[in-house]
């Protein structure tokens, strides 16, 4: 596409009275956004959105729309999920699915599950508010799109023993998180439009939710944790530690499904393993690969655990294509609606 | 030296630049300087390691002498990454004092094992930074932290999980504040890989020490740090400069005031509202 050619916005009665080059648009998106920034800030879609309206100009980079897109249908996932797990779904055979393991939920451990669903469930309310504005249609999902066993809509995959037994469910939820942590951190990149305001607040939101739901992960490891005082993968500190099956720690449940820890192998392993310790950063001149378990200057930190510190101190991302390969079992097939 | 035996026009010796530390001598520097007087340092300032190892509760080796002045040009992702350095040798001096002070015996295993892995962990990145920024790291500030507050903090279980608990939420506040503004997508991942395993600290933290009122099954990630839109904690980075020096760990001077030498430019991004609690 050109870059040069004008556009019109036709939202704003200002905008439309100038024509401006797309380059300017994107660039101009800076001194906009305060308004929008200000509604984010207190919390309201509908002040935030409100400034949007007014923000957004007819063309946003496509990538942005389709991390938001994409998104979207993770955490949709991950909210009725929950709210099958609570009870609370709109599905009532969602529900009945999930009542055997209910009972078994500890309070303090509902506790946490309703803190994180309410979360899934704003940042779903979120995204949807903010497709529009990046001039997509938040395509329209519901609890019955799910599979939660990963049986592809056959009811019987795999993850099936997490609707009866409480420590399966703790390593399903466990394998969501990270997942979602892993799949915002391959994302962000996606969103790096420098000088663009309404991308630097997707990109910026996009961080916030990534680090909400690296401390649900976290809180249910540490669930785990203490369910399986003895199991050392399992860190009090909510880190991952090693990476693909071993990473997981599903050395408490019995006899766990071949295919389970097939899946456990995709979701904390891929091009970049949670075991990775090669970093690149670039200096402003080139990139450099730096291995983060022999650095000099880790002399306090006991010999035989630095490969695993090392592991420990970084998570790794997940590329879109690896996230799919984890999430489409768990959703029934429908390319139409643009679900895996 | 006293101020008492310097005359005008007789050069001003320091001998040491511990000696600048002390207040007579930082003013005697200043005045001398002022009066057009000339102000002789001796070779060992720029040698000489001001204490000895035996009982530094910061690490291996002698503690370096105090930095003054250090500064933070944003305009560019090494700026950026310094501010991180900053924050992860702060937390890595903190984690080895903690886990080397009296107080840690009275940890439970669990929280042991915690301390251990946050001081791995902030240790690993003080170093991946450090080697990353090269000749642009900041210095090895340990020297430059207030003893007397540290051994304050180090006192106590409650003042130590408090500490403990604002540093981590700050450094996701902070590196959620600061990703808008890197400009080269590895960058952004990699700041991405730090972020999330912050946040794991800091839910893990306010699991141990919820803070006053928070539902210790919710503290992990409560209303009070999570936003109505499911967003976490987010500030600026002269914000998030403002807390670590709120925390008193840092001599007073460490920072150049103001620090921030040069903000991100408009086309790195904006600043948005910051979102963060008084007690994280």
């Amino acid at each position: 596409m050109d870059n040069q050619q004008p556009i019109l916005d036709g939202i704003d009665p200002e905008i439309t009275e100038r024509l401006v080059s797309r380059r300017d648009a994107i660039r101009r998106g800076a001194s906009m956004s305060s308004r929008l920034a200000a509604g984010l800030a207190m919390g309201s879609v509908p002040v935030a959105l409100a400034a949007l309206a007014r923000d957004t100009f007819a063309q946003t980079p496509a990538d942005i729309l389709d991390v938001l897109r994409f998104a979207f249908i993770l955490e949709n996932l991950e909210n009725e999920f929950y709210r099958a797990v609570l009870g609370t779904s709109a599905v009532a055979a969602q529900n009945n699915a999930f009542a055997p393991v209910r009972a078994l939920i500890p309070d303090a451990a509902k506790q946490t599950f309703q803190q994180i669903q309410k979360h899934e469930q704003q940042h779903v309310d979120f995204l949807k508010a903010v497709i529009p504005q990046f001039g997509g249609t938040p395509v329209t999902i519901t609890a019955a799109d799910f599979d939660f066993t990963g049986g592809n809509g056959a009811g019987n995959g795999p993850f099936a023993r997490a609707t009866t037994e409480l420590d399966f469910l703790l390593l399903a939820t466990q394998a969501f998180e990270d997942t979602g942590v892993r799949a915002y951190k391959g994302q962000a990149g996606r969103l790096l439009i420098n000088g663009n305001n309404n991308a630097d607040i997707a990109l910026e939101s996009a961080l916030r939710i990534h680090s909400v739901e690296a401390r649900h992960a976290a809180k249910i490891r540490r669930i785990r944790r203490q369910r399986n005082p003895g199991d050392a993968t399992l860190r009090f500190s909510g880190y991952v530690r090693g990476g693909a099956r071993a990473a997981g720690g599903a050395g408490n449940i019995a006899n766990p499904p071949a295919a389970v820890l097939a899946a456990l192998d995709l979701i904390y392993g891929g091009a970049t393993p949670e075991s990775n310790t090669q970093h690149v950063v670039f200096n402003g001149t080139s990139a450099v690969t730096i291995d983060a378990a022999t650095l000099t200057g880790l002399d306090v930190i006991d010999a035989s655990e630095r490969q695993a510190a090392a592991t420990q101190a970084f998570d790794e991302p997940l590329t879109k294509e690896e996230v799919i390969a984890i999430v489409r079992d768990f959703i029934r097939d429908d390319p139409a609606r643009g679900l895996p | 030296m006293s101020e008492k035996d310097r005359g005008r026009g007789e050069p001003m010796v320091v001998a040491s630049a511990g000696e600048l530390m002390f207040p007579a001598t930082r003013r005697g520097f200043i005045r001398t300087l002022m009066a057009g007087g000339s102000v002789m340092l001796l070779p060992s300032v720029f040698t000489a390691c001001s204490d000895d190892d035996d009982d530094n509760p910061l690490g291996p080796g002698n503690l370096p002498d105090p930095v003054t002045g250090v500064s933070f040009d944003l305009r560019s992702d090494v700026g950026i990454f310094r501010l991180v350095h900053l924050n992860e040798q702060l937390e890595a001096a903190f984690y080895t004092a903690v886990v080397g002070s009296g107080a840690f015996g009275g940890f439970s295993t669990d929280e042991r094992e915690l301390f251990i892995d946050l001081r791995n962990t902030e240790i690993i990145h003080r170093e991946f930074v450090r080697t990353a920024l090269g000749s642009q790291a900041v210095p090895d500030i340990r020297g430059s932290i207030d003893l007397n507050v540290l051994n304050q903090v180090l006192s106590s279980r409650t003042s130590i999980l408090n500490l403990s608990r604002a540093f981590e939420n700050l450094g996701v506040a902070a590196l959620n504040g600061a990703g808008k503004y890197l400009q080269d997508a590895r960058n952004l991942l990699l700041a991405g890989k730090f972020a999330s395993v912050e946040a794991r600290h800091a839910a893990a933290l306010r699991d141990v020490a919820p803070p006053p009122g928070i539902n210790a099954n919710t503290a992990f990630a409560g209303d009070d740090i999570i936003d109505g839109t499911g967003r976490d904690v987010k500030v600026e980075a002269g914000v998030a400069l403002q807390l670590v020096a709120s925390t008193g760990l840092l001599r007073a001077n460490t920072l150049a005031n103001p620090a921030i030498t040069a903000a991100p430019t408009a086309a790195q991004g904006v600043a948005t509202a910051d979102f963060f609690p008084a007690n994280p």
